[in-house]
């Protein structure tokens, strides 16, 4: 480690810690290590423009940002949420069940745990206080923490980055999430019904069973997205990149043309959205890239690799250890942050000791979707503060069942390797390395 | 002066928006000529990646206040008015100092592929680069204003940067 990389560092952290955008705070660290070291500062552009141009992988960002902005605008959500009540409305802590269901589908379209929350997730709320049978804050908390499995689910675009940095595959990540997001929701329905029933929260009134039909036709379009993505990706149809356009041309088609939801001047406000979530992402991205030039110049991954391996720290406790890191760092860092700046430190230890990097992915991004629900950064937290107006303090009051929920379902995950990689191998994965 | 400011900031955003847009468009081109009319396009990755650059290097120089990056502000929204006034004159300092020291060497960069043209659409590179020199100039402009007002006003930071 030399001592312009330790200026580096410094300089990047007393940035962004006095509020710098973190993108600017890493320029301005990067130009302080190529000074130092003597070399050209050229150099820090060159990556950032190159790094961002050359990688196709990356369009899916902002694909999938258009798709979800669009998908919040029309009325997607709200069929998607007469839809779930309709079907699992009737259980005690129905409208609990529904917030869960609802995330799920919905995460099965939108790469955004963001999207998933300021969308469907604020109609949901809105639901849950009507009814009277819950308080705002349970309502919210549940909202937050179903949000986390929008990542999980394909699409997700914390996966794309991983895949970046990481070089796997973006096809078996996202096949890779699938089990995982399913066991999340699943934890999540218990601990609700569990709540629900030990402070006697009412049952809500289902709606009757004779309209399960009408509601499933009214979301039938939409409950379509999904399979058309999986089966574009899957049925090598189109690039998972080409699979976000898909998403968001079929988004727009059904809620401007078939529900008439979404109208021209909406549609600007949308792409201006888009714009600034892809710009402010898009920066961080690039740089990302030239820190983790300068960090892979410096040798610090193959350093650090070394120097858990010399310690003889088994897979298991590397994992373990990881995970730890990644939730304390998660409650006051971003999530695209940890992944683009953090997790590239790991990947050279991964692969000496004989991690599946699919499996690592998938397990770094839950990790980082609890991150967002964790006080005292949490992303989530704040966006339904923005969108709803619910107290932080409220939220949080009601967070940590949810929060152990899905630190149990993470527990499982790094625990049994199986319920991640199952899926990806039977598309014909072969995971890299021992497992336990 | 308020009003001209935010109409040009209004034809900054159309322009940010025409872009993405512009982006999308090719990209449903790109799927549409492949899968349905079986006759790939050689020009459409490229005109992709050109317009994903321009995006995030204008909408960054052009469409996005200090607020709207992505930021660590735990600690700067728990100082008082008068730190945080001197926190955020540091940082704007510091932004600024960084891009005008990288200015040189990247114009270098960029002004030397003046020669050398993009794969398929022919484009001089140093076209399709160049947003990257207008996002740096745009910056220091932006934080030498920022800079600017922290240090005549007290009240500069207040607009606009209310914590959640």
């Amino acid at each position: 480690m030399s001592e312009a990389f330790i200026l580096c560092i410094a300089t990047l952290f007393l940035l962004a810690a006095v509020g710098t955008p973190i993108a600017f705070s890493i320029i301005s660290g990067a130009v302080v290590y190529l000074l130092m070291a003597g070399q050209d500062v050229g150099i820090a552009g060159e990556q950032i423009i190159y790094g961002l141009y050359d990688s196709f992988v990356l369009l899916a960002v902002p694909l999938f940002i258009v798709a979800a902005n669009i998908m919040n605008a029309g009325t997607i959500s709200e069929r998607l949420l007469d839809f779930c009540v309709a079907v699992v409305g009737r259980f005690k802590g129905g409208l609990g069940h529904v917030n869960v269901v609802s995330s799920l589908i919905f995460s099965g379209m939108s790469g955004s745990a963001i999207a998933d929350a300021a969308g469907i997730g604020k109609v949901v709320i809105n639901m849950m206080v009507k009814s009277g049978h819950y308080t705002r804050g349970y309502a919210a908390a549940l909202t937050a923490a179903s949000a986390t499995i929008g990542p999980i689910i394909p699409p997700s675009i914390p996966m794309v980055l991983y895949a970046l940095v990481s070089d796997s595959s973006i096809g078996f990540l996202f096949l890779g999430g699938v089990v995982p997001g399913l066991l999340m929701a699943a934890t999540l329905m218990v601990m609700n019904a569990y709540i629900c029933q030990r402070r006697g929260f009412a049952a809500d009134t289902a709606p009757p069973l004779s309209q399960l039909p009408r509601a499933t036709m009214r979301a039938f379009p939409a409950l379509l997205l999904p399979v058309i993505l999986l089966y574009g990706i899957y049925g090598g149809i189109t690039t998972p990149t080409e699979a976000a356009a898909v998403a968001a041309a079929y988004a727009l088609l059904i809620s401007a043309v078939l529900y008439r939801a979404i109208k021209w001047g909406d549609l600007r406000a949308v792409m201006f959205e888009s714009v600034r979530s892809s710009a402010s992402v898009g920066l961080v991205i690039g740089g990302a890239l030239i820190l983790n030039y300068i960090v892979a110049s410096e040798g610090i991954p193959a350093q650090l690799a070394e120097f858990l391996k010399s310690m003889d720290v088994s897979p298991l406790g590397f994992m373990i250890a990881c995970n730890l890191l990644l939730l304390a760092l998660g409650c006051v860092l971003d999530a695209s942050t940890i992944i683009l700046v953090i997790v590239p430190l790991f990947l050279a230890t991964c692969r000496a000791l004989g991690i599946d990097l699919v499996y690592f992915g998938v397990i770094v991004v839950v990790n980082c979707m609890i991150g967002l629900i964790t006080p005292p950064y949490g992303v989530l937290l704040f966006v339904i503060n923005g969108t709803t107006g619910i107290k932080l303090s409220e939220m949080i009051k009601e967070i940590w069942p949810f929060l152990l929920a899905l630190l149990v379902a993470l527990a499982l995950m790094v625990a049994f390797p199986q319920i991640i990689l199952w899926l990806p191998q039977q598309f014909g994965y072969v995971p890299a390395g021992l497992m336990w | 002066m308020q009003t001209r400011k935010n109409w040009w900031q209004a034809r900054a955003d159309d322009v940010a928006v025409g872009l993405l847009t512009a982006m999308f468009l090719v990209f449903i081109l790109q799927i549409t000529s492949r899968y349905v009319f079986n006759a790939p396009l050689e020009w459409t990755l490229e005109a992709c990646l050109t317009l994903w650059l321009w995006t995030v290097f204008w909408g960054s120089a052009f469409c996005l206040r200090n607020e709207d990056h992505i930021r660590f502000d735990m600690l700067y929204v728990l100082m008082g008015k008068r730190v945080r006034r001197v926190l955020a004159g540091l940082s704007a300092l510091a932004v600024l100092a960084a891009m005008a020291v990288a200015l040189p060497g990247t114009w270098d960069f960029v002004s030397f592929l003046q020669i050398k043209k993009s794969p398929s659409l022919r484009i001089p590179l140093f076209y399709v680069f160049s947003i990257y020199i207008v996002f740096m100039v745009a910056t220091i402009v932006a934080y030498g204003w920022r800079l600017w007002s922290i240090i005549r006003s007290e009240d500069a930071l207040e607009a606009g940067e209310s914590p959640a």
